[in-house]
């Protein structure tokens, strides 16, 4: 008989002793009961209970801001003035096409990250490509991680760092007024290369993580292959990996792109009057007093729909090289 | 075993259930009784839709049309959780971050039991399937063959109406694989319970269940004992799903004393029909199991007997196979016993028979 | 790969590596210098920046207040980054592309328009510029890292194993915390120090949303803007020391995670 024990188990009022756990009670509270039959009783009612809470979120935290900017822009004053409703207006987009004042920022932040992705891609390929191939599988997870920590003191205490290098008094002129090439000393900060040198600073491990990761997928033997086919150091770099790492190209760009269209700090810190970004003119409409909100409003509209139709451009343009390739 | 023999003995009525997934039929029209306290394998090619039976069993798929009635009451639409089945699965799906014991006392904490009596079912349940030592070791650490077993016990400790079995072999080593195939024959005789096992390998199927449910495309091919699928297989899907078989293809003839007859390269074989019987002179195939075919120099005194060349034969271990080749081209396999000379030398012609009994004769 | 790539590589390799070093060195030589004016040279050192560090209430006020808020927005995020990994990955439903674009949004916009935007839409929601206004735009931009970290995670996740709970009498809830937030828990440790780590270095969306308490890092930037002292080398090398600490930690779980 211990046979039919072993298949049923304990009967009766023993089965409760020692009290029921947390979750028994709590599937018998009539509270749950009634949540559980309202949001789980039917497939359809299950989804919804999932979906409705996320949507809502993504709605009206994610896109809703971007959206409220886009409807303010098109305001001709914002925050209202008692009194008197806002009327619909495209003079602040007007202003930005009219007046140079805004249009050398704009165009100068556009030029400047380009240029910096572009440099940044060329300092940090190298460096994922080291890492990727010439360090051995174990130590690369370490030499990346000894790379990441400067990337979480975040980037004011980066960029603090970096003003103790460019400063007169700074580490670079030090050693170069030590060594004797220069007896005064080469005023770094505040130059559009003091910008550039600590953006490339904040930027470049966006860059190197998607690299690395490219490049780490492709597999040796690919390369051994075309070194068998009699593909010179050269052609192999420039028919095997460049082509296979195009991905992480795109995704480090992209992301070094928005990153530097979008940075404030750092022109604030290092730049002068003459490195002045759309960043710095858009925060400007926000900190003197009051109604010059819709401007910068439809300025930041500008900006991102710039930045996103670059690199958007970009992505699409990168697609079409690999399917060249693919041929 | 049972206590008490009642009137119905039928615990899962699958009542005429069809699904589809898209365009593809899973299941036409599944009509089939279980009893309970039997061990029942739906054996199949994959697609065939006996794993969408399983599902919908377990509550995981609901049916398009039909029924499920478990234990006499509808269960068609109740979800997994409110349902008195469960089911090993395939990966054995034990959840990695609780041990043995925990995994265990999973059903049996959500059914409302208190501590004291879950612990002595754990420790009841373990005891039963040997793994009592195993009781607070992670899935991790355990090997294959126990971690099968650990889902067992896991799906056993609620005490289910109806355990599901999902190819619960298939990630097992060809020896443990054949040793479980005989624990779990025994398990389910000691425990009473109506198993309902999955898989596509007949081997298993023949060894451990009372009842075979064999499917093809959705629908049930043939329904009985072990023996009754590879002694009286009804279509030639089933004849060669299950076991080796030669298949011979001829025209029908008739049928005569209970015998059917058919015409198959100039000689007139008889055998039995235990399927549907074909029209007058269509095309019909019939199957010869290889161990049912005897060989000698001399015609033998059977009612089906051709003239072959031995082609080749192989030595197998405990049996050999010959193949023979017909005068018309035909290849048969036969099965003889290892020790002893060939029949005939390679090469040399001999005569193949076998009894009307030994036959089947299949409409399609 | 022939010898002189090679070397070319190592030396960009080191050559970089000492490009992110050096300014960190720099700046925690410069807290031990003895002198009121930061720069070069040092000639005679002192612990005493980070006694002053102690004792200086904005810094200690403003790490204080940059933790809350790192805290706060962090469960927020993992919370709703959760929900939305869940409810993408295991569903199939009309307009998904469009959730799951709007849930990486924050991601790629950049940094002054994403401040600006939440700048205005707190005004339209009536709420003042301060803690509440930072926790909820670090709250957001966080969101879609954590959607994304828990995703990669549940998608190695077997669907037998919710099967087999709710087999054995699990509703879908019951289901969901008793074994697939078990199974996220490294994901959903690792990913949460790097919220917190986001939002402790966020100085873009504080400073816009920020009422009259700085965080820390806007504390920082003033400081830096209205002159620098060897005190603020001293809570930079603090503060990196101690991020840097649970970066790699964090970084280190995830990776194995990949891996295994």
């Amino acid at each position: 008989m211990t046979e039919i024990d072993a298949a049923r188990g304990p009967a009766g009022p023993e089965r409760n002793a020692g009290g029921v756990s947390v979750w028994a009670r709590l599937a018998r509270s009539p509270a749950y009961r009634g949540l559980a039959t309202l949001t789980m009783s039917t497939p359809r009612r299950q989804f919804w209970a999932l979906a409705v809470l996320p949507i809502l979120w993504v709605v009206f935290t994610h896109f809703a801001p971007l959206v409220q900017m886009l409807r303010v822009s098109l305001l001709d004053a914002y925050p209202p003035t008692i009194g008197k409703d806002p009327e619909f207006s495209v003079e602040h987009y007007r202003v930005f096409f009219e007046d140079q004042l805004f249009f050398a920022p704009y165009m100068r932040t556009l030029i400047f990250s380009t240029t910096l992705t572009f440099c940044t891609l060329l300092i940090v390929y190298p460096v994922a490509y080291f890492l990727a191939r010439h360090v051995r599988r174990d130590r690369q997870i370490l030499f990346l991680l000894l790379l990441l920590i400067p990337f979480w003191a975040g980037e004011i205490i980066r960029s603090f760092a970096m003003m103790l290098v460019l400063g007169n008094n700074g580490a670079i002129n030090i050693v170069l007024r030590w060594v004797g090439l220069i007896d005064r000393p080469i005023p770094f900060m505040y130059t559009p290369f003091a910008v550039s040198v600590a953006i490339i600073y904040l930027t470049s491990l966006y860059m190197l993580l998607p690299l690395y990761s490219a490049l780490e997928k492709i597999p040796q033997n690919y390369l051994e292959a075309g070194a068998d086919l009699g593909a010179g150091a050269w052609t192999r770099f420039w028919r095997i990996t460049l082509p296979l790492s195009l991905d992480g190209i795109a995704a480090g760009c992209t992301l070094v792109f928005l990153i530097s269209t979008g940075v404030y700090a750092i022109p604030v810190l290092f730049g002068g009057p003459n490195t002045t970004t759309f960043a710095e003119t858009i925060a400007g409409f926000f900190h003197v007093a009051g109604d010059r909100w819709p401007t910068g409003a439809a300025f930041s509209i500008i900006m991102l729909l710039t930045a996103l139709a670059v690199t958007g451009v970009f992505n699409r343009g990168i697609r079409a090289l690999q399917k060249d390739k693919h041929r | 075993m049972m206590d008490g023999t009642r009137m119905d003995d039928t615990i899962v009525h699958i009542d005429h259930v069809s699904k589809s997934f898209g365009d593809t039929v899973a299941l036409r029209e599944m009509d089939i009784k279980l009893a309970r306290g039997e061990f029942v394998t739906f054996l199949g090619p994959s697609g065939c839709g006996k794993s969408t039976t399983l599902r919908l069993l377990g509550g995981f798929e609901k049916p398009d049309t039909g029924r499920i009635l478990l234990s006499g009451q509808d269960v068609t639409r109740l979800p997994p959780n409110r349902r008195r089945v469960n089911m090993v699965f395939q990966d054995y799906a034990l959840f990695p971050h609780m041990t043995v014991g925990q995994n265990v006392a999973f059903g049996l904490e959500l059914q409302g039991m208190g501590r004291d009596a879950i612990a002595a079912r754990v420790s009841e349940i373990l005891g039963f399937l040997e793994l009592t030592p195993l009781i607070d070791r992670f899935p991790e650490q355990i090997s294959g063959g126990q971690r099968q077993r650990a889902a067992l016990a896991r799906a056993l400790a609620p005490d289910p109406d109806l355990l599901l079995l999902d190819e619960p072999l298939g990630a097992l080593d060809a020896r443990l694989r054949a040793q479980v195939q005989v624990e779990l024959k025994s398990i389910q005789r000691q425990t009473g319970k109506t198993f309902f096992f999955v898989t596509h390998d007949q081997n298993e199927a023949l060894t451990m269940s009372d009842r075979i449910v064999v499917m093809n495309h959705g629908a049930i091919q043939q329904d009985g004992t072990p023996e009754d699928l590879y002694l009286r297989p009804v279509n030639r899907f089933v004849a060669e799903f299950i076991g080796e078989t030669n298949i011979v293809e001829g025209t029908w003839l008739g049928q005569e004393g209970g015998l059917g007859r058919m015409s198959w390269q100039g000689a007139t074989l008889t055998g039995r029909v235990p399927g549907a019987t074909p029209a007058p002179d269509a095309e019909v195939a019939a199957s010869v199991r290889l161990e049912d075919i005897r060989l000698s120099p001399d015609r033998p005194e059977l009612e089906n007997a051709v003239e072959a060349t031995l082609a080749s034969s192989l030595f197998k271990g405990n049996h050999r196979i010959h193949e023979l080749r017909t005068a018309a081209g035909a290849r048969l396999l036969a099965m003889g016993g290892q020790g002893g000379p060939l029949p005939v030398a390679e090469g040399e012609t001999l005569w193949a028979a076998w009894p009307a009994e030994a036959m089947t004769i299949l409409a399609d | 790969m022939t010898r002189s790539t090679r070397l070319i590589a190592a030396f960009f390799f080191w050559a970089f590596a000492l490009y992110l070093f050096l300014p960190l060195m720099v700046m925690i030589a410069m807290s031990f210098k003895d002198s009121n004016f930061i720069g070069f040279p040092i000639r005679s050192w002192t612990a005493g920046w980070y006694a002053e560090a102690w004792r200086d209430g904005d810094f200690i006020g403003a790490t204080g207040y940059s933790m809350v808020i790192a805290v706060v927005s962090t469960a927020i995020s993992m919370v709703m980054g959760t929900w939305l990994a869940v409810l993408l990955t295991e569903r199939k439903f009309w307009g998904r592309g469009i959730v799951f674009l709007f849930t990486m949004l924050p991601a790629v916009v950049p940094g002054i328009i994403s401040a600006i935007s939440f700048r205005i839409y707190i005004r339209i929601l009536d709420m003042e510029p301060g803690m509440a206004a930072i926790i909820f735009g670090h709250a957001v931009h966080n969101v879609p890292f954590v959607a994304l970290v828990v995703a990669s995670r549940l998608r190695t996740m077997p669907k037998s194993h919710v099967e087999a709970a709710q087999d054995l009498g699990a509703d879908p809830f019951v289901a969901f915390m008793r074994v697939t937030l078990p199974f996220l828990q490294p994901a959903l440790i690792g990913g949460g120090i790097f919220c917190m780590l986001l939002s402790f270095d966020d100085f873009i969306r504080s400073f816009f949303l920020g009422g009259y308490d700085p965080t820390l890092p806007v504390l920082l930037f003033s400081k830096l803007r209205s002159g620098m002292s060897p005190e603020i080398s001293a809570i930079a090398t603090v503060v990196l020391l101690v991020t840097a600490m649970l970066g790699l930690w964090a970084e280190r779980r995830m990776r194995r995670l990949e891996r295994g």
